[in-house]
């Protein structure tokens, strides 16, 4: 067992963190994140922090360095997210087309497809979303109804996405569509890259929970696309859809570390809060609570090393994954439940009224959604007993 | 480099302590033990003995094999899947670090090779009264004069009092009630006039015992470590203690999910595996979980007390809390799973809940180790 980075890896950290120093916004690591609240303004900042990222060549680092990557091992990938955690590094707008889509266009895209897509998704030029959630699919992926005709030299799209991140500010969609109904429901599937700027492409907010428009409602009316945009081959999106996938490769690394961060921030909340004249974390039960979810962010940190030791070994990640991916969302939530619980009557004023952080009101809310995209806690349980304990299957898919 | 796993060696270790165990009979060990066939112990630990197992942490010039704590960790997992009676962690995770460090060189001479070759089992009979793990409990008088102790009192709760040949006996040779004052004395059972009476253990297969000095004799020459300041001496190696018990309970936890993995494909029910229904499938997932994340932390625990980490103290706390409640947790479960079955004598699912439930307290609650993890954290 060993827990230390090599030389080339430590200074692949030191390299980070200096860049860092220099180049995030200014009054960031004090403290003052501003990000934008209106959406147009946060969008241009968005888009000017991903293009000082690819200057200073990260902001694909797992990319081939022709164009523009670092080819960065897992490890330093892993090191990468730990470090943004750290100093709370605003989020990469295009973190959809530089982790997935720009890779997977480099490994069976065209020629033409990498000429014309690959270069503007690690600058950020073109942004990117991923069409394929449905009203009437949820986890349910394979049921999607969205169709493509072929009409001519033409495939005309019509359809509702849905729970689309990214949609108000993309340029393509990574979209799933049907073009076979035919045969099982995994066949039959093509996967297109659509240009969201067409007349046929509409994108509706949706106001969640948290009082975020993060989310959209796509509609396709007669959208079109070529047998050019295709990725893979034609009824072949699923297969296509796992290849995306698989360049995950460095899975939950930013949930766990984050949540490492976040219990530091729920101890100090617990230290500044005070209850009958002394702090709260003096309080036997509050501080037992706090070690317990000590212990449950510590299990996740180590889980994650191990799972992370397996994939180096054998190459390739496994169903762990679903592991780290279920308890940390699971373990987020608590914690953020658990800092409304502690924080006292104030917890209900809002916004800029409010007296303990808004952060952990709005984090809170937004954390509902954490057990729930990406595959639903359930969901990964599923996959967890079929795929790693091997239990039946409970429906006939 | 990031490598969190056990080596090729540790992984050896596991295979065939596995294999041996099952050669001697699994969990007819503990069964034909708790019906009274103590031999059955003492034949067990013989070929322990003849595998190595027992000289894995002690120094080579003592016929041991040199290594450290997490070496440990695959041989006790094992010894936990198979709720195996008998001292073995106490044997080799208070008695050898304490000899290690503390021991006289005639002392080292005189246990360490018997202990590897499994001619000598030892254990700990720190408890009195109220059983309560703490300096101001412990009032066993031991009076020093002409070159020996004589010791007056009562421990109790003694694991495996049965069959330990040599008790580690924290007395009171100064003080009163404080933490100064407390020293470690060796006692033989072949030397001394002990009257042991086994107590009604809730887990049969770990059999406890009260023991009551009355004028018992022991030799200066069986003082372990420094006098009066044995309690610090023996917390050090309860750190090995705490993790040993982790990696046992682990692999109790390890086999109760997979006992109940196995009904849940086997067992039908409305004409499908009971497996099939996300009641049961999800129940299952999460005892899993349990087990993930047990493992991890003791593993991260047992490398940081083999490389004496800063946070090591923390480390064992919260493993420790975190995996004797997840064992409680796991084998309550699957005596849910297996339904009427898990109810029963016969089934195995009782042996693995009463251990979690005798290991749960032993020596420090889940509580209280959350109270020395806020401690370390500066709370």
């Amino acid at each position: 067992m060993d827990f230390s980075y090599s030389t080339t890896e430590k200074a692949f950290q030191e390299e980070l963190r200096a860049w860092l120093e220099t180049n995030l916004p200014s009054g960031w690591l004090d403290g003052e994140r501003k990000v934008p609240k209106d959406e147009k303004e946060k969008g241009i900042f968005l888009r000017d922090w991903q293009r000082k990222l690819y200057e200073g060549k990260w902001a694909g680092i797992s990319w081939p360095k022709a164009y523009g990557g670092r080819e960065a091992s897992l490890i330093e990938q892993v090191i990468y997210e730990q470090e943004m955690v750290r100093v709370k590094a605003p989020p990469v707008l295009n973190i959809i087309g530089t982790a997935m889509i720009g890779p997977t266009l480099l490994q069976i895209g065209t020629e033409k497809q990498k000429d014309r897509y690959v270069q503007k998704i690690i600058n950020g030029e073109e942004i990117w979303c991923q069409g394929y959630s449905e009203p009437n699919a949820g986890s349910d992926l394979a049921a999607i109804q969205t169709k493509a005709e072929k009409k001519g030299d033409r495939w005309v799209i019509n359809g509702q996405k849905v729970w689309t991140s990214y949609a108000h500010y993309a340029d393509q969609c990574f979209l799933l569509a049907r073009t076979d109904n035919s045969g099982k429901k995994h066949n039959g599937i093509t996967a297109f890259l659509v240009d969201m700027n067409q007349e046929g492409v509409e994108t509706k907010p949706i106001r969640s929970i948290d009082d975020n428009p993060i989310f959209n409602e796509m509609f396709f009316n007669d959208a079109i696309a070529y047998d050019e945009d295709i990725v893979g081959e034609i009824n072949e999106g699923w297969k296509t859809s796992l290849i995306l996938l698989s360049h995950e490769r460095v899975g939950v690394a930013r949930r766990t570390f984050a949540i490492q961060k976040q219990f530091e921030e729920l101890v100090d909340l617990a230290k500044t809060l005070q209850k009958n004249g002394r702090s709260l974390i003096k309080d036997p039960i509050v501080r037992q609570n706090l070690t317990r979810f000590r212990a449950r962010s510590r299990a996740l940190l180590m889980n994650y090393y191990r799972h992370l030791t397996n994939i180096i070994r054998t190459g390739r990640p496994g169903p762990e994954g679903s592991m780290d991916k279920m308890a940390s969302s699971e373990l987020a939530k608590e914690m953020y439940a658990y800092a409304m619980t502690i924080s006292g009557s104030g917890n209900i004023l809002w916004g800029d009224d409010a007296i303990v952080s808004a952060d952990w009101q709005e984090s809170y809310l937004r954390s509902f959604g954490f057990t729930i995209e990406g595959g639903t806690s359930e969901i990964q349980k599923n996959i967890i007993a079929e795929r790693m304990l091997g239990l039946p299957k409970d429906v006939k898919y | 480099m990031v490598d969190f796993a056990l080596n090729e060696d540790q992984e050896m270790f596991q295979t065939s302590t596995r294999q041996y165990l099952k050669s001697k009979g699994g969990l007819d060990i503990p069964r034909r033990y708790m019906d009274g066939e103590a031999h059955i112990l003492q034949e067990m630990w013989h070929g322990l003995a003849q595998q190595g197992y027992l000289g894995v942490n002690v120094s080579e010039r003592y016929g041991g094999l040199g290594q450290g704590s997490l070496s440990l960790v695959p041989i006790l997992e094992e010894m936990g899947r198979a709720i195996i009676p008998g001292p073995y962690p106490e044997t080799m995770a208070i008695a050898v670090p304490l000899l290690e460090a503390y021991g006289t060189e005639e002392q080292k001479e005189k246990y360490l090779p018997e202990i590897v070759d499994g001619k000598r089992k030892l254990t700990l009979a720190l408890l009195e009264s109220n059983g309560e793990n703490s300096p101001e409990n412990i009032q066993l008088a031991a009076n020093e004069e002409d070159g020996e102790y004589t010791l007056h009192g009562t421990k109790v709760l003694v694991p495996h009092g049965d069959v330990a040949d040599t008790l580690i006996v924290p007395v009171r040779t100064g003080g009163v009630h404080s933490e100064y004052g407390i020293s470690l004395l060796l006692v033989d059972r072949e030397d001394t006039n002990i009257e042991i009476q086994e107590q009604q253990s809730f887990e049969q297969t770990r059999k406890i015992a009260k023991i009551k000095f009355k004028e018992t004799k022991v030799a200066k020459q069986q003082l372990l470590g420094p006098k009066n300041a044995g309690w610090g001496a023996l917390q050090s190696a309860m750190n090995d203690l705490h993790v040993a018990l982790c990696s046992t309970m682990v692999g109790g936890i390890d086999r109760v999910v997979e006992m109940a993995n196995e009904y849940g494909q086997t067992r039908m029910q409305f004409g499908q595996p009971i497996g099939r229904f996300q009641a049961i499938k999800h129940r299952i997932v999460d005892m899993r979980m349990d087990l993930e994340s047990s493992r991890s932390l003791t593993y991260y625990a047992a490398w940081a007390l083999e490389n004496n980490a800063e946070d090591m103290i923390e480390a064992i706390a919260l493993a420790r809390s975190f995996t004797s409640e997840a064992f409680v947790r796991t084998a309550s479960e699957n005596v849910q799973i297996h339904g009427g079955m898990g109810f029963t004598w016969e089934f195995d699912c009782h042996l693995f809940l009463k251990r979690a439930r005798a290991l749960e307290n032993y020596l420090g609650s889940s509580d209280d180790c959350l109270e020395i993890a806020a401690g370390e954290l500066g709370w």
